[in-house]
């Protein structure tokens, strides 16, 4: 427990609940606060926009939880992901789409119609092999200079779904990307999809605790303490930089899929650096080499965009921007007084 | 030649000599296949490559002291090139865009008048210490600090008069540098170590100069949107010693890591860019027709004089930043402090402050970047990073730290660029920049003038 108050007391019981709280128990504060402000909103907004937001929610976790893997585990900062979400989206999007381009008379892409569940496999495998060429060439870097090549493939990707039109349509985006159809089933229901979205994000919190408890999250940590020392031990550092990384693009790439299903129109302004900031703010915000933290800062991140509609004179347009201005001081707070983020087991 | 390419690895240099026999090869073809656009994609180059080699010289200053990325540089890029939109929107698009906001005005003056007054508390303390009581101190600090945020106040919200309101700070400026100058001169002249005689000359030509640009200054009012400049240039330069001596003194003993300061730089960047879209909205706007914006033919090839103006402006910075670091012994600091920051504090170099003006003197180079290219193209919330990041890169492909390799970089960077995309359309040249930048990092991290 990286807190300032101490768990036990002097007789070596656990304190209670309010004890805790009172003593500024951080982690109990902010998950307090976040449930709190959940249910505030289920109220005052109504169970339908709940559900939209949740959907929201589940994609931002499931990427938060993926990018944490590698910031949290290897201790490099990447604001690549943003690339490895886009991979997926757009896998899913162009093998799903169901519109005839060439009748459109536009610059067109093949339309392959494939079901979203066969179309999504085939996005994370392409995550994972854009993720390993790429690992394998960003593995000698680290501290700021990983910051900025990670920028570069950000750039570099967001540039290749602009411009590359032959296979992405450019600035036109994807139309009618399908739902995702389970037996005769179409998830064409917000519910319905939000389930889904949950179950996605369960499975890849599950695979991200499995992973981080395995003796290979525990290796992890190791490397993340001191890369000498755990390759004095005999571990090969880089093939497990390696590793982590490619699962944690491949984790995004379920995230860029269920978010072009979600939308069923995506264009690349959906992935441009700005986007990945924000992700990356989110999980230093949640906490590092915690899924729990991650979890709250994606709600956190998510509701704090309805919270600003509070703030009076600031129109509509600009809530998400002054939710940005938001988070750039919380990360500067943070900074200076909690540099583990709020749940946060690791020093940045 | 020799000395550039001692500095790879083996297999590194023969790829190095590869790519680049590859790349003057296919130049060379280019160029015979026709001469006159490869001097247009020159002039191109020469023009983003000033702004880039601006970009990175600050850059690498900074970094080469504090050692970690700072990203509110492209912040200030961005303040710099939306403060002169925002003095003189007006002549940009004409009348349409009132941007006159009380709240804005408020907090830039806040600003200024924070920075003025911690700045003459750090110079008058030492001096007038025994002599004023630190109450006393207190009181000078604080009216000085609060004339000049009323001033500042002042100077934005009343832009049309900017030339009768800072005209006056610029003949002084002026008359100080020229003061400066004429006293050098004198003692180099007459061997006069401090003498007398050489301060009252130069005094009395630096006011009389002073006097002089500050009347002309006045009385023209064509001079507004180049004072506008200087307004934004000092503003983002403010901006940025606000931001170090609020924040980053503070945050520089707490954090283990470089990482922890990017971040905090990082929110910095998110917060700034954000707050402008809300003034400024995020569409591209334009700035006003600066002069020599009409193009000229020069062998076969157009390019504007601004252009040349901004080549030369990046020249002159590089100029008086060399003087700075190399013969003054302000730079000497600043070189001591990038090679060791504690024992530079045991030997009696006040850090603090000396950190201070170097991150000043960045941002006012990365607002100079933001205005010449926003000049030349348009501006928008989100240029900042991206000119953060050519900075960024221009100084990896000169060499860290090094301002030889600043200058050259950035040119380099956009002759690169530029000729890069010859055969492919125009927007794939931030993909060309960054794949220049992963090569030069894995078989030349040390840049083309490694630091020595």
């Amino acid at each position: 427990m990286a807190t300032n108050t101490p768990e036990t007391t002097e007789e070596g019981r656990r304190p209670g609940l309010i004890p805790r709280l009172a003593n500024g128990n951080v982690e109990l504060w902010a998950n307090l606060i976040v449930l709190v402000w959940v249910i505030a909103f289920v109220l005052w907004q109504g169970v339908g926009f709940a559900i939209t937001i949740g959907t929201v929610f589940a994609i931002w976790a499931i990427l938060a939880v993926s990018l944490n893997l590698v910031i949290g585990f290897t201790g490099l900062l990447s604001v690549a992901h943003i690339g490895f979400f886009g991979i997926g989206a757009y896998s899913v999007a162009i093998l799903t789409s169901k519109t005839d381009y060439s009748l459109l008379r536009t610059e067109g892409i093949p339309t392959y119609e494939l079901p979203f569940f066969a179309a999504l496999p085939v996005g994370i495998a392409l995550a994972g092999l854009t993720a390993l060429v790429v690992g394998v060439v960003f593995n000698r870097f680290r501290d700021d200079v990983f910051v900025l090549v990670s920028f570069g493939f950000a750039i570099i990707s967001f540039n290749l779904f602009l411009n590359a039109r032959a296979i992405t349509r450019g600035a036109f985006g994807i139309h009618d990307v399908a739902r995702p159809v389970i037996g005769t089933r179409v998830l064409d229901g917000e519910l319905e999809f939000l389930v889904m979205a949950l179950v996605c994000l369960a499975l890849v919190s599950a695979l991200a605790w499995f992973i981080v408890t395995s003796s290979f999250g525990r290796v992890l940590t190791a490397i993340r303490e001191d890369e000498q020392a755990a390759s004095v031990f005999g571990y090969q550092v880089t093939h497990y930089k390696l590793a982590i990384w490619v699962i944690s693009a491949m984790m995004a790439a379920v995230a860029g899929g269920l978010f072009s299903s979600w939308t069923s129109f995506i264009d690349p302004n959906s992935f441009i650096l700005l986007e990945s900031i924000l992700l990356v703010s989110i999980v230093i915000l949640g906490g590092l080499a915690t899924i729990w933290g991650s979890l709250l800062g994606a709600m956190t991140f998510v509701l704090l965009e309805e919270g600003m509609r509070f703030i009076p004179f600031l129109p509509d347009v600009y809530v998400g921007q002054a939710r940005q201005v938001v988070l750039g001081v919380m990360l500067v707070l943070l900074m200076l007084f909690r540099p583990q983020g709020l749940l946060g087991r690791y020093r940045l | 030649m020799r000395r550039l390419i001692a500095s790879g690895s083996r297999q590194g240099n023969i790829l190095a000599i590869a790519l680049a026999t590859l790349v003057v090869a296919y130049l060379a073809w280019k160029v015979t296949e026709s001469p006159s656009q490869s001097v247009q994609f020159a002039f191109n180059g020469l023009s983003v490559g000033a702004v880039y080699a601006l970009l990175a010289m600050g850059f690498t200053l900074v970094y080469s002291t504090v050692w970690f990325f700072d990203l509110y540089y492209g912040a200030a890029a961005a303040i710099g090139a939306y403060s002169v939109f925002y003095l003189r929107s007006k002549e940009a698009i004409g009348g349409l865009y009132q941007v006159q906001n009380p709240v804005v005005n408020v907090l830039f003056a806040a600003v200024v008048a924070g920075v003025v007054a911690w700045a003459l508390y750090e110079i008058l303390w030492p001096r007038l210490r025994g002599r004023v009581s630190q109450r006393g101190m207190y009181g000078i600090v604080a009216a000085a600090g609060a004339a000049a945020g009323v001033y500042s106040g002042l100077v934005f919200t009343y832009t049309d008069n900017i030339h009768l309101l800072f005209g006056p700070v610029a003949g002084l400026a002026i008359g100080v540098i020229v003061a400066l100058g004429v006293r050098e001169a004198l003692q180099r002249l007459t061997g006069d170590e401090g003498g007398r005689v050489a301060a009252y000359v130069s005094a009395a030509v630096g006011m009389a100069v002073a006097v002089v640009a500050a009347a002309l200054i006045a009385g023209t009012p064509e001079t507004k949107l180049y004072l506008s400049w200087a307004v934004s240039c000092l503003l983002a330069g403010c901006v940025g010693l606000g931001i170090y001596r609020g924040l980053y003194v503070t945050l520089r003993q707490r954090a283990r890591s470089p990482l922890v300061m990017l971040v905090a730089s990082m929110g910095i960047l998110l917060a700034i860019s954000a707050a402008i879209t809300i003034v400024f909205e995020s569409a591209p706007r334009p700035l006003p027709d600066a002069f020599g914006s009409r193009p000229l033919e020069i062998a076969g090839g157009n390019i504007k004089g601004f252009n040349f103006f901004t080549v030369g402006v990046s020249l002159v910075g590089f100029a008086g930043l060399l003087w700075l670091l190399q013969r003054t012994s302000f730079g000497r600091s600043v070189r001591a402090i990038g090679d060791d920051e504690d024992v530079s504090k045991v030997v009696g170099i006040n850090t603090t402050v000396v950190i201070a003006i170097v991150f000043f003197i960045g941002a006012v180079f990365a607002a100079m970047a933001g205005i010449l290219s926003g000049h030349d193209t348009a501006i928008q919330p989100r240029m900042g990073l991206l000119l953060l990041l050519k900075g960024w890169i221009a100084s990896v492909v000169g060499g860290i730290g090094n301002l030889y390799g600043a200058l050259v970089g950035g040119f380099a960077l956009g002759m690169v660029e530029q000729f890069g995309i010859w055969d492919l359309a125009g927007e794939w040249k931030d993909v060309i920049s960054f794949v220049v930048l992963i090569l030069f990092l894995s078989f030349w991290p040390k840049g083309l003038l490694p630091r020595k």
